[in-house]
């Protein structure tokens, strides 16, 4: 059996990584798992809010994409690829299972695993609103603030016109400024 | 600050557990294939006004049948109406032509001498 472990990463560019890849190499494959992995994993988390859950996600978008290498056509269409993967399947995976959004108890508190990152408790208080909004704005929100992307690269991946996305990204900070501002936390638009 | 910074902070990528890559890797191995994605599976967005298209041709034609039908039905209420009225007509006509006929009878048989003699 395979171990990334026993895979040596390949100092190459991400274009011959794809292509030897493609080629059926499965150490270049785990080297695009690694360098990708927590960029599929934390869109899953931060839309799921279930750690477990995310991981049986992202797991499966890489599944699908060693089934559909040959699609791919170059290192920045594998990342646009998995973006617009990871998207869908979060998306569907909550309208199918019409899953409440309850955070699991296992997931609820890690403060210790960011320390530098400013208020843990207003962080878990971030997290939980955004994990209230609707399926498709709580994506446009994670791709937003996770990946830093413009609303023209969001329209693209999770294919929705640009005017939606804009709306959805507005309604979506006027709601959390609304709820943070309730609960003592004011941020001027 | 911002709100939007502080939703990058929270947001940040984030790696999974160790051994992520691994157990993707063992699942590769044990040729564990997964569905389509999900993006192939979703719906053209072009259906969804092809069939709101098709609900409204429907409708408009379901509501023209039964505007139709209406209107058939209207009219043979009208008909059937007028029918009765005439009907009605034609009683009070022949009752008239019978009562006059009657009076003209007993003013004959008024002024008739009888055989009593």
């Amino acid at each position: 059996m395979l171990t990334a472990a026993a895979l040596p990463r390949i100092p190459v560019s991400e274009d011959q990584v794809l292509a030897e890849a493609r080629n059926g190499n499965e150490s270049a494959f785990a080297s695009i798992v690694r360098e990708h992995q927590s960029m599929v994993f934390g869109l899953a988390y931060h839309f799921l809010q279930s750690q477990a859950e995310a991981e049986e996600l992202a797991q499966d978008v890489f599944l699908a994409l060693h089934q559909n290498l040959s699609r791919v056509e170059s290192a920045r269409h594998l990342v646009f690829w998995l973006r617009r993967v990871t998207s869908n399947r979060c998306i569907d995976c909550v309208r199918s299972s019409q899953r409440r959004r309850e955070l699991p108890m296992d997931d609820l508190h890690e403060p210790a695993e960011s320390p530098r990152f400013g208020d843990p408790l207003l962080q878990e208080l971030l997290r939980s609103l955004v994990a209230e909004l609707a399926p498709d704005a709580r994506m446009v929100v994670a791709l937003r603030f996770q990946e830093d992307l413009d609303l023209s690269e969001i329209a693209a991946i999770v294919d929705m016109p640009l005017n939606t996305v804009k709306s959805h990204l507005r309604r979506s900070m006027d709601a959390l400024r609304r709820k943070l501002a309730a609960r003592g936390h004011v941020y001027e638009s | 600050m911002s709100l939007e910074q502080e939703l990058r902070r929270t947001l940040s990528r984030k790696d999974p557990p160790a051994g992520f890559d691994n157990k993707v890797l063992s699942r590769i191995a044990a040729r564990e294939t997964v569905s389509t994605p999900a993006q192939v599976r979703r719906w053209p967005r072009a259906v969804l006004p092809i069939a709101a298209s098709l609900i409204l041709a429907f409708g408009a034609s379901y509501y023209l049948q039964q505007e139709q039908q209406q209107r058939h039905t209207r009219e043979a209420q009208a008909q059937t109406e007028q029918a009765a009225r005439d009907v009605v007509l034609a009683l009070q006509i022949a009752s008239e032509k019978i009562s006059a006929a009657q009076a003209k009878v007993e003013e004959i048989t008024r002024y008739e001498p009888t055989n009593d003699r």
